[in-house]
């Protein structure tokens, strides 16, 4: 997002007046910054002084850092830690380069326009929670749909334990995430392509570069900026993920599905342990805050060149 | 030879296309399909996918099972309510960055940006906790400002780009007319910026109606229950706990689509401008 820029100083009378008036432009802008920041701000101070103590519904008292000592042994949490890390990693890539690709199919000039808009909103507009409703009906076990798929395409009697095994049950969420977020992605880069120079492009055909030169030599170097800011974008939205696999797994088989919210949301509104859940929180935010740092400085540089 | 090869590639980009199609609307599609199906044919193994004795049965049966009227009119007050107040306020906060020079305003504007990197679970804990004090648990209102602070972000960003482009001449005049900075706002620069504000109000509806963690802990009586948080209340059917519910899980999915199905449909090229304003700008 562009920084705002300052507008240039006042030079007629009329700017001057403005000027000398500007109490009117705290009463536009306060209430939705004031809301907001009621809304974030405190309550991260908030979280950040209760995992300090060891707050129940009953109430509690300061104990320091025990909470964050007891984080060190949690095995659920190191856990939960490692899963939320290879989620998110996992997803916004496979998001990233499926959706490119998908961006340069449908920028081909071909047919069916029409229909495929309508298509590429229909992840995106379904719920989280709806996504995850219509994959537990995909993935159901015993005689499923995409069991009877794969069966049909001659993989034998292969039931796929989907959601029921650990491993195929991380696999199947990836799955359902990248399918919800894909389209997206590829609404993006489409709009990024759409904006970049034609001429260059024109003059690298001129020179005798083939469409898969083109695009590798010539498209991908300028989309770079793109490409780190929808990677940012797709994982802040990754590492903080718990409406559509809460509704797929709750965290399951085991807790192999347990992304760091979900397992805030265990201690904090199952167990009503409010100073444990906020430290999981706060592991959680911090996760956040570097996994923003990162992608940021990335596409800051990306700019640069 | 050339034109050969054309063809080939040209069979080759349309069975791609086709295959990222059907992968995108299988899903959805599926759901749709399995919501006409009697008990029986759920049941089935190995499955149909087009039902053969397609029924209505099961969308009266959830109806009534959810309070369908209630909770549909509950959603529409969440996120209408919420995506009305969000598109005012955040125009009212857009207005003053686009055309003021104030103390703080690069810091506020900063802080507005950057907080829509909190996750929401960071700042659920102490809203619940201060809902719980101040009686605001399981009330529209409570659930309305938690949407609305949500949405602020969004719809100031948006909206700050749309006012940005328009020339700064119309506020002069408006100015020498006598108009102070409400009444240019409300009667000159929205009006004018009207396919972005409503662009604004579009994205925040969709969000709203699609939220379901915050109404999921906040709210605890049927008064405020939204159609994500009835996701979870498929009621059993009578004198055959063998069977699956597949067909009712999918016609429970459908109440939550089905009303966004003809927004989608007339607002797609709208939709595409809201999804993708920042990434031409960047």
């Amino acid at each position: 997002m562009a920084q705002a820029k300052a507008t240039s100083a006042p030079q007629s009378r009329l700017q001057d007046i403005f000027a000398s008036r500007y109490a009117v432009f705290y009463v536009l802008v306060l209430p939705a910054f004031l809301l907001r920041m009621i809304y974030t701000v405190i309550p991260i101070i908030q979280t950040v002084l209760i995992s300090f103590t060891n707050r129940t519904i009953m109430g509690g008292k300061y104990i320091g850092l025990r909470n964050y000592e007891s984080l060190t042994r949690d095995a659920t949490l190191i856990g939960s830690l490692g899963w939320t890390l290879l989620y998110t990693g996992a997803s916004a890539v496979a998001e990233t380069v499926i959706g490119l690709g998908i961006a340069v199919l449908l920028m081909q000039n071909l047919r069916l326009r029409w229909l495929s808009n309508f298509i590429m909103l229909l992840p995106w507009v379904v719920a989280p929670m709806l996504a995850a409703v219509a994959f537990r009906i995909l993935y159901f076990e015993d005689g499923g749909i995409l069991n009877a798929i794969l069966q049909e395409l001659g993989f034998g009697n292969a039931a796929v334990r989907w959601l029921s095994d650990a491993e195929t049950a991380r696999f199947s969420v990836i799955a359902m995430t990248v399918w919800k977020n894909v389209s997206w992605v590829a609404l993006i880069f489409m709009a990024a392509i759409g904006s970049l120079s034609k001429e260059v492009l024109e003059a690298a055909a001129v020179d005798g570069a083939n469409t898969l030169q083109r695009f590798w030599y010539v498209t991908l170097p300028l989309l770079k900026p793109a490409i780190y800011l929808v990677l940012l974008l797709r994982a802040m939205a990754e590492v903080q993920t718990f409406e559509q696999i809460y509704g797929l797994t709750r965290g399951g088989p085991g807790s192999a599905t347990k992304t760091l919210a979900l397992y805030t949301f265990e201690r904090f509104f199952q167990q009503l342990r409010y100073g444990y859940g906020s430290a999981v929180n706060i592991v959680l935010l911090l996760l956040t805050i570097v996994i923003g740092a990162i992608f940021a400085w990335l596409l800051y540089r990306s700019r640069e060149i | 030879m050339i034109h050969q090869r054309r063809r080939l590639r040209n069979a080759l980009l349309y069975t791609l296309l086709v295959i990222v199609l059907v992968g995108l609307v299988f899903p959805v599609l599926f759901m749709a399909l399995t919501s006409f199906k009697s008990v029986g044919e759920v049941n089935r193994i190995p499955p149909t996918i087009i039902p053969r004795y397609p029924t209505w049965e099961n969308y009266p049966f959830m109806a009534r099972a959810w309070d369908f009227g209630l909770t549909l009119r509950n959603t529409v007050i969440l996120a209408g309510g919420s995506g009305l107040a969000a598109t005012i306020l955040g125009a009212m906060a857009a207005y003053a960055f686009s055309r003021g020079t104030f103390r703080g305003r690069t810091l506020m504007y900063s802080l507005l940006v950057a907080s829509m990197a909190v996750p929401a679970m960071v700042t659920l804990g102490p809203i619940f906790i201060a809902y719980l004090q101040f009686n605001l648990l399981d009330t529209h209102i409570g659930l309305i400002l938690v949407f609305t602070a949500g949405g602020m972000p969004l719809a100031t960003l948006l909206q700050f780009a749309y006012f940005n482009a328009i020339p700064r001449e119309l506020d002069d005049a408006a100015a020498i007319d006598g108009a102070g900075r409400f009444m240019t706002l409300f009667r000159i620069i929205m009006p004018i910026a009207m396919p972005g504000v409503f662009v604004s109000f579009l994205l925040l509806f969709i969000g709203g109606w699609n939220e379901f963690l915050f109404v999921f802990t906040l709210s605890t009586s049927p008064d405020t229950q939204v159609l994500t948080t009835k996701l979870y209340t498929i009621p059993p059917r009578e004198a055959d706990y063998q069977s699956s519910n597949l067909d009712l899980v999918a016609t429970a999915g459908m109440f939550v689509l089905l009303p966004l199905v003809p927004l989608l449909m007339l607002t797609q090229r709208q939709l595409v401008e809201g999804i993708t304003f920042g990434a031409v700008q960047g």
